[in-house]
């Protein structure tokens, strides 16, 4: 990471392609970056983030929900929470967007080669987990087996639910799924757990010391799931959590994204959990 | 490196002198008493004998708000300001230290485009100074990052060059500058400092050294002041406790300090379609500062506080285990309920076990 060639002050050029609606309020919006900056995101590791300007309003921290396709489009999950992603949400495919990136450490993925790979998503969680699922999934012949615990807060916020049901069903992939509320309306051909992720992780039988998990999903979530995860047998140095914080600068130097003595943006923002142990306030 | 002797008498000379090299700022006091660092259109507003200025001379480098980026066309362009050549005259050894630490910060690996535009422009004089009750560093012989150190000697001052552009300068200003070697013991003699010729004003009442005893005596000093081991000072000693009491998140101690930083980014679109991108000076102990969505990493004062001179005193990446604190005496002026923080530093560091 040491050799920095590319402008990280100033946002490339970048075009909204199309919006997918996910939920009522979260969106995929596949973005094609200009052609002088595909072989710089060609570099994305899942985990990495981007810094997104909607211009006008200003700047945001996504991290992919996907590698960059084979056209180098790239697909940012994209909940409609504040000022900026308002504004997103809000505008006609075909408008201007600005693109810096990508930022930060990624997950592992070398040292996951050959290992079972647990994944576990709470709520919008599962858009940077999905670009490390989709790495997996087109290398599974390097990895063990690929598992997915997905908890949300109800039925209709669960992202990508047909999507991952299908990969599940041609055995691609271990899916659980759970829901904080139980459906209100029965039926259909979807079924779920009720109750938290740390509730379906309890009964799970997986190769612990072997793995490798990824974590990423709302803050209150880790601090249990940490404990969980290690007093199941995995080794702290195998567990990566994917941290949230507002990074303005993504370079390191705004110091919006402190977490202890570590920067979110350049340090992070996965840590293993041996590092955050370490740093007092990160969980 | 080639000394030479300034007199007093020729001060006016040199104030001239360094005027070829740049819009001349240097420290200057309100009427209101507010010491600052201002443009020096005339020799008499310069106040050579001030503590220390309000705001530190972070403001030439990163200023409070800026615009970085401009939104035209379809596409982001860096803004370019052309940053004027100043010559920033006057500047204590604690100063110097700020610059020395914001220049590791903007201008290491990825240089900040708009900080390195301005530092390159901007030419330092230091001078020695005299420390008051406020101050907490060890270095007030001299400093060696800048482009000209001014020592104040009996009837003038030792000066000595400490870039290309310092000793440019002292050719400049040859005809009136002395060329002598001085001995290092000739320091006993008092200070010209303390009562100023040649600046045109009478230096007996300014407001902002009134508060000073000019004590020559055991000069606490700052960087004995070792972070220790972080995670006994930073975790649970008591003072934090006593101090979050106190503080009101008024974040004055950070405004004024010469090494904080940290910034926010805000965009703002133009009425005419484009957009405009800024930044501010942002402050650790807000409580937006440790804001996520539906969470706040640093929801109570004390973290905040904690938080603050955690990075002030152990640094961040990549300047980890680095003090940042130049032992100014800003913090300690300014803030409203006295909140010393030497006296974690005093103090036993917290027991092993609560």
């Amino acid at each position: 990471m040491s050799q920095v060639s590319f402008d990280t002050h100033t946002p490339f050029g970048a075009t909204l392609l199309k919006r997918t609606a996910l939920s009522a309020d979260t969106a995929l919006f596949t973005v094609a970056p200009e052609r002088s900056a595909l072989e710089l995101l060609s570099a994305f590791v899942p985990g990495q983030f981007l810094q997104l300007s909607v211009p006008g309003a200003g700047e945001v921290p996504i991290s992919p929900a996907d590698l960059p396709a084979a056209d180098g489009s790239i697909d940012l999950c994209v909940r409609r929470v504040g000022h900026v992603t308002e504004l997103l949400h809000n505008l006609p495919e075909g408008a201007r967007l600005g693109l810096r990136g990508p930022f930060g450490t990624g997950f592992p993925i070398e040292a996951m080669t050959g290992h079972p790979v647990l994944l576990l998503a709470g709520g919008l969680g599962i858009a940077p987990l999905r670009s490390l699922l989709c790495h997996l999934l087109r290398n599974h012949s390097r990895f063990g087996e690929i598992t997915l615990m997905y908890g949300a807060r109800e039925q209709r916020l669960m992202l990508f639910r047909e999507e991952l049901a299908a990969l599940a069903r041609q055995g691609r992939l271990r899916l659980y799924l759970t829901v904080d509320f139980a459906p209100e309306e029965p039926g259909g051909n979807f079924s779920c757990a009720v109750g938290l992720l740390p509730d379906l992780l309890k009964g799970f039988r997986f190769d612990a010391p072997g793995s490798y998990v990824a974590v990423c999903g709302p803050p209150p979530l880790y601090r249990c799931l940490a404990a969980d995860l290690e007093r199941a047998g995995v080794a702290p140095e195998r567990i990566f959590f994917s941290l949230e914080r507002r990074m303005r600068c993504g370079i390191g130097r705004c110091c919006h994204c402190a977490i202890g003595q570590q920067l979110c943006c350049i340090d992070g923002p996965v840590f293993a959990l041996s590092e955050l142990k370490r740093i007092p306030e990160a969980l | 490196m080639d000394k030479s002797f300034l007199d007093q008498t020729r001060l006016a000379e040199f104030l001239q002198t360094l005027r070829l090299f740049g819009e001349l700022h240097g420290p200057t006091v309100s009427e209101e008493g507010v010491a600052s660092f201002a443009p020096l259109n005339r020799d008499s507003l310069l106040r050579l004998d001030y503590r220390r200025t309000q705001i530190p001379p972070k403001k030439y480098l990163i200023p409070f708000r800026e615009e970085i980026l401009a939104y035209r066309e379809g596409s982001y362009r860096e803004s370019s300001q052309q940053a004027p050549e100043i010559v920033l005259f006057g500047l204590h050894p604690c100063d110097l230290a700020g610059i020395a630490y914001l220049d590791r910060v903007f201008l290491g690996d990825r240089p900040d485009p708009s900080y390195a535009s301005r530092r390159a422009k901007l030419t330092l004089v230091g001078v020695s100074c005299e420390p008051d009750d406020f101050c907490f560093c060890n270095e007030s012989l001299g400093s060696t990052a800048c482009d000209l150190f001014l020592s104040a000697v009996p009837e003038g001052f030792e000066i000595t060059a400490w870039s290309a552009k310092g000793e440019e300068i002292a050719q400049a200003a040859q005809e009136f500058l002395v060329k002598a070697s001085f001995g290092t013991g000739n320091r006993s003699a008092p200070s010209p400092l303390s009562s100023r010729p040649g600046t045109g004003s009478d230096s007996s009442d300014s407001s902002d050294s009134s508060d000073s005893s000019d004590s020559s005596g055991a000069t606490p000093t700052c960087r004995g002041v070792r972070p220790q081991d972080p995670q006994l000072r930073f975790s649970e000693h008591p003072l934090w406790q006593i101090f979050a009491e106190r503080c009101v998140s008024c974040g004055a101690c950070s405004v004024c300090c010469p090494t904080c930083y940290c910034f926010d980014v805000r965009e703002y679109p133009g009425l005419s379609g484009g957009a405009t991108r800024i930044r501010e000076w942002d402050n650790c102990l807000f409580l937006s500062h440790g804001e996520v969505a539906g969470a706040n990493f640093r929801a109570i004062r004390l973290e905040r506080l904690r938080y603050r001179f955690l990075h002030k005193y152990c640094g961040f990446t990549p300047l980890q285990g680095m003090t940042s604190c130049v032992g100014c005496g800003r913090c300690r002026k300014v803030c409203p309920v006295d909140i010393d923080l030497r006296e974690l530093f005093t103090e036993p560091a917290a027991p092993d076990t609560p």
